[in-house]
């Protein structure tokens, strides 16, 4: 019973996930444009503006398309840098001489010290605001756990049979890592990453929402959350609509993570 | 021995923790562009004028030189001057507004303890049970909605629609001070009280299928007492390192909190630091709100072995 409903709730997520990747996809496609006014300010949801328009008469369910685009664009890059480095610094901290592995481990505790708001808030004060600041931060303060997750995953694996029985046949280190170990990881990796791209959007959304992150006229949810309060009033809708999808994208992430886990990782669950 | 061997371990990872937060923020100024001596010195100096500055600021010394300076001004709370507005010190700007995140993060604190620790006993007593069930909906929302999604629902229906709290607080406030505090708190107080919540009923209901509860039982001892001074005492030990953990969330859903109720604390400081480019304040606020964490932290530490007198066997 519990199996069921975390899996239907993983299918659930699993689709909107589909959707919401098509309509950040196909964002550019759309009839207005997230800058250009598309009829008269602040109108409600109707057939020809799905969720109305905005204080400057611009298509809110475009905004939130294009803000689901920037979303995305900014979780995957954080995603992928992060398991770069996670992947580089964890098997490096199990497998290279202990000259390199051990100020890289003490280098990826020391990072925890940091809550991590705070070290990317840091990092945008010195590299100003905008996009790609907020990517370079956020990569930087998410390679970490990466890094110690790949770590005690590959100590549990280096003494298994298949590991030991390669490199007794004089398969090197960088083979072993790649060709043995880390196809053992894929799965988990997946998970994680699926659960860490949630707080990626969210501290995203966050830092858009505080005003040092994704800059006007590019919508991000968080800017739409934080200029929607001025109307709060008024036009409650406003802020209804970012809040809804980004609370949605951040359940379905965790949802699709914890059953991936789950199914690859049956202890956890 | 073996205790005050751990204490002191624990107490130098603090320290080197708190060198390494001095030494990363130190890095950030020195990387940053701009510099120090031209934009205090202003536009119309002359070359004598920002030479002197320089050298007063020590910014022709060798960078380790410079390090040791910035972390022996830094024991002493001395972070330099604002680069804007009227050029104060750093300190005053850090002295006005880190009274209101330290009461807003206690308070928070405070109530996230008292009601995840009671939430969660309740839950981990009826578990399974109607109560349990919606208390566990109740901790996952918290977990998971962001506080600027909680932020407008709670002003929408308490200064809105009901017209019971005022929406942000202002310099000449009619009401008392705690009907300002009480939405910002308790949207700060959401995520550690869910987390809370969660792990004392994980921990409960551990703790009540142990034999000592079956044994007392059985001995007869009543369920209040049973509950309160033989499970609770055992369940609540991972909960208070959890305290400690949740004031780093604390500690930054403040710069949420202060931006949306307009309070005059460190978070929005740092924002408007950011904002103007003003590196000492950004550089001085992230070295405070880190080396915050760093002490409560170490604290939590400190107070679990006197707690527990099984950590304290157990110690290295």
């Amino acid at each position: 019973m519990k199996r069921f409903r975390r899996d239907s709730l993983l299918w659930v997520g699993a689709g909107y996930l589909v959707l919401l990747a098509l309509v950040a996809l196909f964002a550019p496609t759309l009839r207005y444009g997230y800058l250009n006014q598309a009829a008269m300010p602040l109108l409600h949801a109707s057939g020809a503006h799905w969720m109305g328009t905005d204080e400057l008469g611009r298509d809110v369910f475009e905004r939130i398309a294009y803000g689901a685009r920037i979303s995305l664009e900014v979780g995957l890059s954080v995603q992928a840098i992060s398991l770069f480095f996670g992947v580089l610094v964890g098997s490096l901290g199990e497998f290279a001489p202990k000259w390199i592995g051990m100020p890289l481990m003490r280098l990826t505790d020391g990072m925890f010290a940091f809550p991590d708001i705070l070290l990317a808030i840091l990092l945008i004060g010195v590299i100003g605001m905008g996009k790609t600041p907020v990517i370079v931060a956020l990569s930087i303060t998410a390679w970490p756990s990466v890094a110690r997750l790949v770590k005690t995953q590959i100590a549990s694996l280096r003494d298994r049979e298949f590991v030991v029985a390669s490199r007794a046949m004089g398969a090197s280190v960088f083979a072993v890592v790649t060709k043995h170990i880390l196809p053992q990881l894929w799965g988990i990796l997946l998970a994680v990453s699926m659960v860490d791209l949630a707080g990626t959007i969210l501290a995203e959304s966050t830092l858009s929402f505080l005003g040092v992150g994704v800059q006007a006229p590019e919508p991000s949810w968080g800017s739409m959350i934080d200029h929607a309060r001025a109307e709060l009033q008024s036009e409650p809708m406003q802020i209804v609509w970012p809040c809804l999808v980004l609370s949605l994208t951040i359940f379905a992430l965790n949802f699709v993570g914890e059953g991936l886990r789950a199914a690859v990782d049956p202890k956890s669950g | 021995m073996r205790l005050a061997k751990a204490l002191f371990l624990r107490l130098l990872f603090g320290l080197l923790s708190l060198l390494f937060i001095s030494f990363v923020t130190f890095v950030a100024n020195e990387a940053a562009p701009g510099d120090a001596a031209l934009v205090l010195a202003g536009e119309k100096a002359s070359p004598e004028t920002i030479a002197r500055i320089r050298h007063n600021l020590g910014l022709d010394q060798p960078w380790p030189a410079r390090y040791v300076r910035y972390v022996g001004h830094a024991a002493r709370g001395d972070f330099g001057t604002s680069y804007y507005g009227i050029k104060e010190p750093v300190s005053d700007i850090l002295a006005r507004n880190l009274p209101m995140t330290i009461r807003l993060a206690t308070s928070a604190i405070l109530l996230a303890s008292i009601i995840g620790i009671l939430l969660g006993t309740l839950a981990g007593l009826y578990h399974n049970r109607f109560a349990d069930r919606s208390v566990l909906i109740f901790s996952t929302l918290g977990v998971t909605l962001p506080n600027f999604v909680l932020g407008p629902l709670f002003v929408y229906i308490f200064s809105l629609q009901l017209n019971r709290l005022p929406q942000t607080w202002s310099y000449d406030r009619p009401l008392p001070d705690w009907m300002y505090l009480i939405m910002p708190v308790a949207l700060l107080a959401m995520r550690p009280t869910a987390l809370l919540t969660r792990l004392t009923r994980a921990s409960m209901i551990d703790t009540l299928q142990q034999e000592f509860i079956r044994t007392a039982t059985a001995k007869g001892v009543p369920r209040g007492r049973l509950v309160f001074r033989h499970a609770l005492r055992n369940a609540i030990l991972p909960s208070i390192t959890a305290i400690g953990t949740s004031c780093g969330y604390l500690l930054t859903g403040s710069f949420v909190v202060e931006r949306f109720f307009i309070l005059p604390g460190i978070g929005r400081e740092t924002i408007e630091a950011i904002q103007q480019g003003n590196l000492p304040v950004i550089q001085a606020c992230v070295f405070v709100t880190g080396a915050m964490f760093i002490g409560i932290n170490l604290l939590v530490d400190l107070i679990l072995p006197m707690l527990d007198p099984r950590i304290r066997e157990s110690q290295v």
